[in-house]
């Protein structure tokens, strides 16, 4: 849950998703679920020339399976707080497999 | 979170915890290569990388000479799906 | 030329179709059954080559069928209704005679009820589908043929709407419409195809009218009976293609035997799964001429083959018409008999043409085989009638209604967000609950005691950015404290100047003497590279520069072990028990001392990790100071002193300052006099110990006594002072640890003997210091960001004796005169920003850049 709780925090935030087919998709993010689908408002697709399919697209939904990477803002990251709760994950798994 | 309980983690995924706030460089499908610090991942090799720089080997076929050729691309904060990755490994420190 | 492999050695009584007269190849079935290979050549009848075929195919479709059997009269071979016409010729033929012979038959109908039909199908049948037909026959070598042997069947489904075409005129002859009262509720659901099929079906009424009554459950769909029908011809023309005719369909052909039945009705059947394929793959081996005339009755009816829709409801109907007609009189197992296969030669025109009802000529086993599948099909139907009688039950209102049910449901599973209060949910979503109260958003659930981690994040260094923190206090607030402090320091000294004449006197008059006869800049350079060399164990510095792989290993280890248990450190100060009430309150007492043991516990496991007492490696780095070259171990800093006692954190501050110029912040990161820079890697690194570990070690720094920051600086004079210096962080380390001295002069504090030790080892940096003084400036004085030399510079001059002043000055002079050249080509601001370090130097020996203009 990780990464759900994650991106909780950056919703209302801009962020680009990339495919793994190579679309880029910048937008705002409007809601995740725990398999990390991605909703985005007002996107913009990063060289639309080449991908001019989704001109017409507004707002979309991802599903969570074919993102490759998100690009993020970082100062909207709290990186100690996030290696920490990477740590906690971590300790939580290996509780859990015991 | 069902998929935790099938992960019989503790020990490699233990190895890349001692990668935390280090310079990675994680190895991805379709020829990509990332390099950047680690800042979270999890049992699905999902991760947030700092500061990194994406390497994309391109093998370009003109004629005969297979060439291949490096695109490069940064971003300050990435995410990565853990399905594209195919390993996880430490930067050679360099000081 | 039979499209669906119908044997076409026996053509109907229509003689020579088309279709049948130009297959060259219609005897082959019949050597085939000798089992012998065939020879093009000998079968061969070169009729083929003097027709062209090329899409005769499609003449059926285009004119209507010229056959002649129902003679059709040629003022129709352009009427594309013609077909239905024939069709209803032959419909009402065999309507008179259904009425007049079976009139029993169709009385029992009513009675048959799908089950009555399921029970029906398990009459043991020799095959219980059509598919299997093949495999009764003796297959021939080959037939060269067998490519076309799946395609016939799915080609039909492309036709089907072909035949969808029925005059209505032929409706009122039927004498009893039964079903079509029933039509309409079915009717919606049609597509055009259907709606044509259905209106031909009335048309053909006669053909229900011998089966006239549905089950009666079933009863709105049995208006679409007749499409159903064309559906089992499909289903029946298939096995044609396989090769041979096999025994049951050479029985199902039989219509010739049948007494007095004399529309034969083929039933053919249409696997769902099939695709359309080409017309022109048509040609089939059965469509043999006339091989077999004798076993074709000339009075014979052509029978009607009848196609069904698999998609329309209702089996029943044809089931029903199996049902009455008893036994028929075939000729059983009977291998070469070809049966109606002529008619399937028509199969491409349409079926009703020229054909009846063939149904009564069928014998029990081929009935049993129809009955088996319209059970499955009417146990499927009556299913999906079963299923859909509930359609439009819940209204839209209903079903947002379970929806919600659901959703609530699913967030019983995963826990209500309104109860994120206990530790497991904060496990599972600590990023999102910390992280909510540390930006001081709308937390969900304020009353979640998430303070203690806010407070432990919300300080916390490292923070790269600085991040959007509502509360700058972090290392900034360090940083500026600092500067503070060295600013009120300088005051100070400028508030009461020990010597100003002096001071001026020298910076006025004695400086170009003095700058004359100290060439330092070459001497001091050469002086301390070679002190540096000296003092630098070639063994430590390969372990910084490069650890091995093991080391590495084992130091990050040890720093998320570090990691592990300060974050259990975090959590059992949440679990603090509140104090005992009383000294009667035992029970609370001792929760107080249970908890204070497993903090110490907790203490000890901390103080392991961090191995401050572990041995240092023979030539190598002491562990911990190994620890603090990673970045996250550096960022520990901070929460390792929460959780530390005073006499530990002493022992760190101690093991720092002693291995001062072991870290690798002061080591790799001498300044450059040129304007090489240090990379990016270093320079990172650097900001960040000053960031995260540096105002830790201030404000332990700033609980010191003065006795205390004496020892500090004799072991920082124990040590390569040169490189301190040259350093960012080691200069940095002076500051702090000279303005602390101040601090203490300002606030009165310190014993007389504390002084004059603090004067003895301040004396010995002097003098130590003294030779490095012009070369800790970064860079030239147009790239180097210098304020922290400055800072250094003066709190020596603050310190500093009259003398030691002006050897100050003497030692910086050059970098003071630069600054200020360069100051006045530089931008307003720009320039009293450097103006300004440099005063902050000048102020503290009483001087100021003014005096210098």
């Amino acid at each position: 849950m990780l990464f759900f709780s994650f991106f909780k925090t950056l919703i209302d935030h801009d962020v680009t998703v990339e495919l793994k087919n190579d679309i880029q998709i910048r937008g705002i993010l409007k809601s995740v679920d725990q398999y990390l689908n991605i909703k985005l408002e007002d996107i913009s697709v990063v060289d639309e020339l080449k991908y001019p399919h989704l001109s017409a697209v507004k707002n979309i939904f991802i599903r969570g399976s074919v993102v490759r990477y998100v690009h993020l803002p970082a100062a909207a990251v709290d990186i100690p707080l996030l290696e920490d709760a990477t740590r906690r994950e971590a300790a939580n798994q290996a509780g859990k497999a015991k | 979170m069902p998929e935790e309980e099938s992960a019989p983690v503790a020990e490699p995924l233990d190895l890349v915890r001692l990668l935390l706030d280090e310079i990675v460089c994680v190895k991805l499908r379709g020829d990509r290569e990332l390099k950047g610090r680690l800042h979270a991942y999890d049992g699905h090799c999902n991760m947030v990388l700092g500061d990194v720089e994406e390497t994309i080997y391109v093998v370009e076929d003109e004629g005969d000479e297979e060439e291949v050729k490096t695109v490069s691309r940064k971003s300050e904060m990435l995410f990565v799906r853990g399905d594209s990755v195919v390993l996880i490994a430490p930067q050679a420190r360099s000081s | 030329m039979s499209f669906f492999g119908f044997d076409t050695r026996k053509p109907a009584v229509t003689g020579a179709g088309f279709s049948q007269a130009r297959d060259p190849f219609a005897g082959l079935s019949e050597q085939v059954d000798d089992g012998e290979a065939l020879e093009f050549e000998d079968t061969y009848d070169g009729l083929g080559d003097q027709l062209d075929e090329t899409d005769d195919v499609f003449n059926d479709d285009t004119f209507g069928d010229t056959s002649g059997i129902t003679a059709a009269p040629v003022g129709k071979d352009f009427d594309f209704f013609g077909q239905t016409a024939k069709v209803a010729n032959a419909i009402d033929e065999e309507h008179v005679r259904f009425n007049r012979q079976a009139p029993v038959a169709r009385a029992a109908q009513p009675n048959i009820q799908p089950s009555a039909a399921a029970s029906l199908a398990q009459v043991p049948v020799t095959t219980p589908s059509s598919y299997n037909y093949a495999s009764a026959s003796q297959k021939p070598a080959r037939t060269g043929y067998e490519k076309y042997n799946q395609e016939p069947v799915a080609e039909l489904q492309v036709d089907a709407a072909l035949w969808g075409v029925a005059p209505k005129k032929q409706q009122p002859t039927q004498p009893a419409e039964v079903s079509a009262p029933t039509a309409a509720p079915s009717r919606k659901f049609m597509s055009v195809e259907e709606v044509e099929a259905q209106m031909r079906a009335q048309a053909k009424k006669p053909v229900q009218q011998a089966v006239p009554s549905p089950a009666p459950q079933l009863q709105p769909q049995t208006q679409s009976q007749p499409a159903f029908h064309y559906d089992q011809a499909y289903q029946y023309a298939q096995p044609t293609s396989l090769g041979p005719i096999p025994p049951e369909h050479a029985r199902l052909g039989d219509q010739p035997v049948h007494p007095g039945q004399g529309h034969p009705i083929a039933i053919l059947q249409r696997p769902h799964s099939k695709h359309a394929t080409p017309p022109q793959h048509v040609p089939q081996p059965h469509a043999a001429p006339p091989v077999h005339p004798r076993q074709q009755p000339a009075s014979h009816v052509p029978p009607t083959q009848i196609l069904q829709n698999p998609n329309r409801l209702s089996g029943d109907a044809t089931r029903i018409v199996n049902q009455p007609h008893g036994a028929p009189p075939v000729l059983p197992g009977h291998p070469g008999f070809p049966g109606h296969r002529p008619q399937g030669s028509f199969s491409r025109q349409p079926h009703l043409m020229g054909q009846t009802s063939q149904l009564p000529q069928m014998s029990e086993e081929e009935k049993a085989a129809f009955m088996e599948q319209e059970a499955k099909r009417a146990k499927r139907n009556h299913k999906i009638y079963l299923m859909s009688r509930d359609n439009g039950i819940m209204t839209p209102q209903d079903k947002n209604f379970v929806t919600r049910i659901q959703l609530q449901q699913l967030v019983a599973a995963t826990g209500n967000p309104n109860e994120h209060g206990t530790d497991e949910s904060l496990a599972e979503d600590f990023y999102y609950q910390v992280h909510s109260q540390i930006q001081g958003g709308q937390r969900q659930h304020p009353s979640q005691p998430l303070n203690n981690f806010a407070q432990t994040y919300l300080f916390q260094t490292g923070s790269r950015l600085g991040g959007p923190r509502r509360h700058n206090r972090g290392p900034e607030n360090h940083m500026q404290r600092m500067e503070q402090q060295v600013q009120r320091a300088v005051e100070a000294a400028k508030n009461k100047p020990k010597n100003k004449q002096l001071v001026i006197e020298g910076s006025l008059g004695k400086i170009s003497f003095s700058n004359a006869k100290t060439p330092k800049p070459l001497l001091n350079i050469k002086r301390n590279e070679t002190a540096g060399e000296v003092h630098r164990p070639s063994s430590a510095h390969k372990h910084i520069q490069a650890p091995t792989g093991r080391d590495r290993k084992t130091e990050l280890r040890s720093i998320e072990v570090v990691y592990s248990t300060l974050m259990e450190m975090e959590d059992h100060d949440r679990t603090m028990p509140p104090p005992p009430a009383n000294d009667d309150d035992a029970e609370g007492r001792d929760r107080h001392i249970a908890w204070n043991m497993a903090a110490q516990e907790l203490n000890k496991k901390l103080w392991k990790a961090l191995r401050v007492h572990d041995e240092q490696a023979n030539g190598g780095v002491h562990p911990f100071i190994a620890l603090l070259s990673y970045s996250k171990g550096k960022k520990a800093m901070e929460r390792i002193f929460r959780h530390t006692t005073t006499e530990q954190r002493a022992t760190i501050l101690t093991l720092i300052v002693v291995n001062l110029d072991n870290l690798d912040v002061v080591r790799g990161a001498q300044v450059t006099t040129g304007e090489i820079q240090l990379n990016a890697a270093m320079r990172e690194n650097v900001e960040l110990f000053s960031v995260a570990v540096m105002p830790t070690l201030f404000n332990f720094l700033n609980e010191l006594e003065l006795d205390l920051v004496a020892g500090v600086l004799g072991l920082v004079c124990d040590r390569n002072l040169d490189m301190i210096a040259k350093s960012r962080i080691g200069a940095s380390m002076l500051t702090m640890i000279l303005s602390r001295a101040e601090s203490i002069k300002r606030e009165g504090g310190g014993s007389e003997d504390a002084w004059r030790a603090w004067d003895a080892q301040y004396t010995q940096l002097f003098n130590l210091l003294e030779p490095s003084l012009p070369h800790m400036f970064p860079g030239t004085v147009n790239t180097g960001d210098d304020m922290y030399v400055w800072q250094l510079l003066a709190l020596i001059g603050i310190g500093a004796s009259a003398e030691q002043q002006q050897r100050l000055v003497l030692a910086v002079k050059d970098r003071v005169m630069d600054t200020v050249t360069l100051s006045k080509t530089l931008p307003r601001d720009l320039a009293h920003h450097r103006l300004g370090n440099v005063n902050l130097f000048m102020h503290s020996i009483g001087l100021d850049v003014e005096l210098l203009q």
